[in-house]
């Protein structure tokens, strides 16, 4: 027994599945008893624009975290307003790693992103209103620093407001000064409010 | 010689920054190491101080300054046997694991990730031969890939310089290496016969196809050029070529904490590696 | 009684949280050390001693209720955990309970009661006011 060299690849090795899957096989796999055709499944589907709803209703249901994990590369890969939809529906849910990969997935896509963004920071439950600040982390928008000064402005629950100062010491300019002042006036008693907002205004003054 | 000096604030202030957006985290015994290096970034992008150089590289929107300063602040050099404790980790702890699901007659595979010139995967070809008694009793396939078609053609050659086998045990180098007229070494053939070189592009979904069944995978210090989105693929990558508990080792700096949740977490004396789950 | 610093090992995504936790604790001359998630803490826990976890419940990669899980499964001295969450994860509590949390806390937490809970889970007698 030793170190052993197989003759020569240049052919591409058996991977168990047909080269060229239609989409309706596709969609099926997506429900296979196995974790890893699944997987597959969802990994060929990248790209394919009428894929999405299949999609994102086997990602509400998917146990196996390296199947969501697949789905959400291809979902982010489709990006359109279907797509986003179904991701704010993840953000609902009671599984933490669902709502987590959804807002990562979220960040990814400014475009399709922002035109929902100011209905989900207005969104009755005040956890939504954090994972929808949360998606503003990686988001690359030019008016993320507009939504969130409207946050510290207006939001009524702390960590809320909390969330969304953390972010302002980032991508924080002049304009998120005097918002910031105000955020400390409004809540006058709370240690860690101070804390972040003279973070912040640090940052901001600094740069 | 510049002027320019790194305060107490302003280290404190860039090592936060740096663990932020890298993760890599610089103790306070690495402040000549890190203040060299960025005067030197300092210089090479023209600003005047500390303070406007931090500005510039927080709010670049390219991120190129943070991908030079990524690159000058992690170690580049390769030769043999780094990080070796790895190596040992290899042989140790995660072959005997492994060979205990695998049934007589069954080939392990390793794939090394980077390589570079070549350094790495030979390391792990000698640390099976001389220190890993099942070399005896199971067969290894050991193949190394590169984006780089001429550092694969330097890698095939094997030949090195003085300095990249320093640390190369004596009797390794006797037994494997000849030193020739120029002083430098030459692996022998039947080292270089045991690792198989591919040209891969890790991001490339074509290249990645073929690449299945792999025990262990090493990838070490390149994952850390990669930015967020491109890690997440290669590490996606990697959890498709593993069997299901086969492990993935990265460099000592760089963890999957800021890549994926796929893996679990795997502390061996040696090392802290990262394994697929074992059930699928 | 002993001088060694106690560690703590403050795990929050947000980098302003762990500053916060950070500036409190080190203040009372506890020795802090960050992770920005559950993946990062278990790295951290599997090669340092620490005294006290203090961790948050929602960061990606792994969240705060998975860290303790897995946590809680090594062969590794084990130390009290202190989950903090925000308020409307409320009904979380008796999950984190199960995962192997020792105190629930809802944030945005004061100095004094981040402190009087960190004495109380390190088994230290309480500070005379």
């Amino acid at each position: 027994m030793a170190l052993v060299r197989r003759q020569r690849t240049d052919e591409v090795e058996q991977d168990g599945r047909k080269r060229r899957r239609d989409y309706t096989g596709l969609v099926a796999s997506l429900e296979d008893a196995n974790p890893t055709a699944r997987r597959w499944a969802a990994r060929d589907l990248a790209g394919c624009t009428e894929a999405a709803p299949a999609l994102i209703g086997r990602l509400e249901r998917e146990p196996d975290a390296a199947v969501r994990e697949a789905i959400i590369v291809s979902l982010t890969q489709i990006g359109d307003a279907v797509t986003v939809q179904g991701l704010v529906k993840c953000l609902r849910s009671d599984d933490a790693a669902l709502r987590n990969e959804a807002i990562e997935a979220m960040g990814h896509l400014p475009d399709t992103v922002a035109p929902v963004m100011a209905g989900l920071l207005a969104d009755p439950e005040a956890d939504v209103r954090i994972f929808a600040v949360n998606v503003l982390e990686s988001l690359r928008h030019r008016d993320v620093e507009q939504w969130l000064i409207e946050v510290i402005s207006e939001d009524a629950h702390i960590n809320v407001c909390a969330t969304a100062v953390d972010l302002l010491g980032e991508v924080g300019t002049a304009a998120a000064v005097e918002p910031l002042e105000a955020l400390k006036r409004r809540f006058p008693d709370e240690p860690y409010i101070e804390f972040a907002a003279d973070l912040a205004l640090r940052r901001i003054r600094e740069g | 010689m510049s002027d320019i000096t790194i305060s107490e604030e302003d280290f404190r202030k860039f090592r936060e920054f740096f663990y932020r957006k890298t993760g890599i985290q610089f103790d306070d015994n690495k402040r000549y190491f890190v203040d060299k290096r960025l005067v030197d970034r300092i210089e090479a992008t023209s600003s005047d101080t500390f303070r406007s150089y931090f500005t510039m590289l927080r709010f670049q929107v390219t991120g190129e300054e943070l991908q030079a300063l990524t690159n000058a602040m992690t170690v580049n050099e390769t030769y043999f046997f780094r990080e070796d404790y790895q190596f040992k980790c290899l042989v140790d702890s995660m072959l005997p694991e492994i060979t205990k699901r695998k049934k007589s007659g069954d080939t392990l595979r390793v794939w090394s990730i980077p390589s570079s010139s070549g350094e790495e995967p030979y390391s792990i070809a000698l640390s099976l031969m001389e220190y890993w008694p099942g070399i005896a009793d199971w067969d290894v396939e050991l193949i190394s890939s590169d984006i780089d078609t001429d550092v694969l053609h330097r890698a095939r050659a094997g030949l090195y310089s003085q300095r990249s086998v320093q640390h190369v045990p004596k009797d390794l180098l006797q037994r494997h290496f000849k030193k020739t007229a120029d002083g430098n070494w030459q692996i022998s053939d039947d080292l270089r016969s045991t690792v198989e070189f591919t040209r891969v592009n890790l991001t490339d979904a074509n290249d990645i196809r073929p690449y299945r069944g792999f025990d262990v995978i090493f990838c070490r210090n390149l994952l850390i050029y990669f930015d967020d989105l491109s890690r997440q693929k290669a590490a996606e990558v990697f959890f498709d070529a593993l069997n299901p508990g086969g492990f993935v080792c990265l460099g000592h700096s760089e963890s999957m904490s800021r890549i994926t949740s796929l893996f679990k977490v795997r502390k061996f004396p040696q090392a802290i590696v990262y394994q697929k789950p074992e059930s699928r | 009684m002993s001088t060694a610093r106690k560690r703590i090992l403050v795990v929050d995504d947000a980098a302003t949280v762990r500053m916060y936790h950070r500036s409190i604790l080190e203040g009372a001359g506890y020795a802090v050390i960050e992770a920005v998630n559950g993946i990062e803490a278990l790295e951290k826990a599997l090669t340092e001693p620490f005294d006290l976890y203090l961790v948050d419940v929602n960061m990606p990669k792994q969240d705060g209720y998975a860290f303790l899980r897995e946590l809680r499964k090594q062969n590794i001295p084990q130390a009290p955990a202190i989950m903090i969450s925000t308020e409307s994860e409320v009904h979380d509590r008796s999950e984190a309970y199960v995962a192997g949390a020792n105190l629930y806390l809802v944030k945005p937490i004061k100095p004094q009661e981040l402190l009087a809970h960190c004495r109380l889970m390190l088994g230290l007698l309480a500070q005379p006011t």
